[in-house]
């Protein structure tokens, strides 16, 4: 199950014990370090023209040919009308339409291990699109407004996930 | 096989803690059963029919098939046995699942019990990450989201649209820590100020340290029967005023804030669940009708959200109600008297049971004075995943 069964971490043993513990044999405590690494090969699935294209530096999302919402982050099939979707592009501009500030980095990948805090989660609706998109915002906190102009970045990488070949900037 | 509104025949937790350093998640668990049956004044599980294990994290744990290794270790073999799992609403869904047996006659008992080490197994980065999973990983947890952040841009919306404040939802966190002060099993009691929660450290803007639930370690068992059963297997049942379960709601949303565009204030979720609850115990002013009520308070913020949609404030009312005490011990329905997830404390696996274990008490008139709700009839529990990706209400009504 562990890759590693590693380093004993300490051993408590209880002077005392009450005289009405009915666990009083079973106080002794050991810890150890468990160390469980994994790898995936990790389809992106019918998402996959997003990334590719963004390494292209279009951004794309998807419309429902039935309801003509236009989803970003793309969906496949649109979960009103239960019709596969187009590919449109976007011009990847938008609008800010909530955000966080986070001072600490959850370090789901080496992308965002690399984040300086504090970074700003923001929710922007693209141009043309009907949702809401989240990713980084780099913007200097005190420009932080509701509504506030804001557009997409590319990078040509190398990063460790292919949505950080794009981040938010304000336009 | 008959079915009929299952009672609440006995409760029983361990203390929530931090770390419970001396003991694995099998050890949680048999002692909230053991207490559980002492409780219940049985001496063993030889009558109860059936098993529901109700845990969230197979990451955390590090154990699969966990509801059968449960099940073996409280001497349950060869009764059957059934899994739960939904997120954070994961207790409340065993519950639930646990009402539907009853009500089907598939059988007449089942324990449910719940247990989560989320503590200091691992740490906080990691916990986060594990957590982060029961999000979008495709789209939210890569860029660098988690729940702390979604959260925080839903109350920043809030305090857009309705002019929601931050002292509005600190009021939660230091009333929760407070009440939980009452409670011997809570994790993390404290006496704290509007200022003490406001200049607590930040967080995710505008959530700081202390308007944030904990992380725990801990197990929950409530044993839930029909009334005949009750009273032909369980001594302590006929000394208590009757606890019946009476009603139960679910709904879902997106797993998306971005997708609710452009009702990202708010828990769809739970304004469907409630609804469904509500109709089936007959209520139609659930302010005046419910005497306590425990909240997923996951955050401070979520609380004053959560009134809005379970029917308790109006939209947008939520701050104003919650800072002028409407939903303190003193107020018109206090809620989360347990100390809530900010100050009990929030085993995943066994929090929904932790918050009906409460409400069962309140209703039973055994919890300390202090956080006693006079004459408590009818209580209710929130309860959600994600960020209310899936939503349960449930509702236990005292029986005179
Ligand atoms: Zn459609």
């Amino acid at each position: 199950m562990a890759d590693k069964v590693s380093s004993k971490i300490d051993i408590e043993i209880p002077e005392a014990v009450a005289d009405d513990d009915v666990w009083a044999q079973f106080r002794q405590v050991e810890r150890i370090t468990l160390e469980l690494t994994q790898s995936y090969k990790y389809s992106l699935g019918k998402y996959s023209r997003f990334f590719i294209e963004l390494e292209k530096r279009r951004f794309m999302a998807t419309g429902c040919p039935g309801c003509n919402k236009v989803y970003a982050p793309p969906r496949p099939l649109c979960a009103n009308c239960l019709a596969v979707t187009d590919w449109v592009e976007l011009s990847g501009a938008g609008e800010l339409k909530t955000w966080s500030v986070l001072h600490f980095s959850p370090g789901s990948n080496d992308d965002v291990r690399a984040l300086e805090t504090p970074y700003i989660l923001a929710y922007v609706l693209l141009d043309g699109a009907d949702t809401l998109f989240p990713h980084l915002l780099k913007a200097p906190l005190d420009q932080l407004r509701f509504g506030m102009r804001v557009r997409v970045a590319y990078n040509d990488g190398p990063v460790q996930h292919p949505i950080h070949l794009m981040h938010f900037v304000a336009d | 096989m008959k079915s009929a509104t299952p009672v609440v025949a006995a409760v029983g937790s361990t203390k929530i803690a931090s770390e419970h350093r001396g003991c694995n998640i099998r050890d949680l668990m048999t002692e909230a059963v053991l207490n559980c049956l002492a409780d219940a004044g049985m001496g063993d599980l030889s009558a109860v029919e059936q098993g529901l294990a109700s845990y969230e994290s197979d990451h955390f744990n590090l154990q699969m098939t966990l509801g059968a290794v449960l099940h073996d270790t409280i001497g349950m073999i060869p009764k059957p046995n059934v899994r739960i799992e939904g997120g954070g609403a994961t207790g409340a869904l065993a519950l639930r699942t646990a009402w539907a047996y009853l009500q089907s006659g598939l059988c007449e008992s089942i324990l449910v019990y719940g247990c989560e080490k989320n503590g200091r197994g691992v740490s906080s980065r990691t916990a986060n990450q594990l957590f982060a999973l029961s999000a979008d990983v495709d789209w939210e947890m890569m860029v660098g989201g988690n729940y702390t952040g979604f959260y925080a841009a839903m109350i920043r919306a809030h305090m857009e649209q309705y002019g929601t404040r931050e002292e509005h939802f600190a009021h939660v966190a230091a009333r929760n820590r407070r009440q939980a002060g009452y409670n011997p099993i809570a994790q993390k009691p404290m006496d704290l100020t509007i200022e003490d929660v406001l200049n607590s450290r930040p967080v995710a803007e505008p959530y700081k340290l202390l308007d944030c639930s904990l992380l725990s370690d801990g197990a929950a068992c409530m044993l839930l029967s029909s009334e005949d059963w009750a009273k032909a297997h369980c001594p302590s049942f006929i000394e208590r005023p009757r606890v019946n379960f009476v009603a139960t709601g679910c709904g879902t949303d997106t797993m998306r804030l971005g997708d609710r565009y452009p009702h990202i204030s708010n828990f769809r979720a739970k304004r469907e669940a409630a609804g469904q609850a509500y109709a089936a115990a007959g209520i139609s002013d659930p302010l005046s009708q419910i005497d306590v009520a425990e909240l997923y308070d996951s955050y401070s913020g979520v609380e004053i959200q959560a009134v809005e949609d379970l029917g308790l404030a109006a939209s947008g009312q939520g701050g104003p109600a919650v800072a002028d005490g409407a939903f303190d011990l003193d107020g018109q329905l206090p809620v989360n008297t347990s100390g809530g997830l900010l100050g009990r404390g929030a085993p995943v696996g066994a929090t929904g049971i932790l918050q009906a274990i409460e409400i069962a008490q309140q209703l039973w008139g055994e919890v300390d004075p202090r956080r006693q709700v006079k004459d408590a009839k009818r209580g209710m529990t929130d309860t959600h995943a994600g960020i209310a990706s899936i939503s349960v209400v449930n509702i236990f009504e005292r029986q005179d």
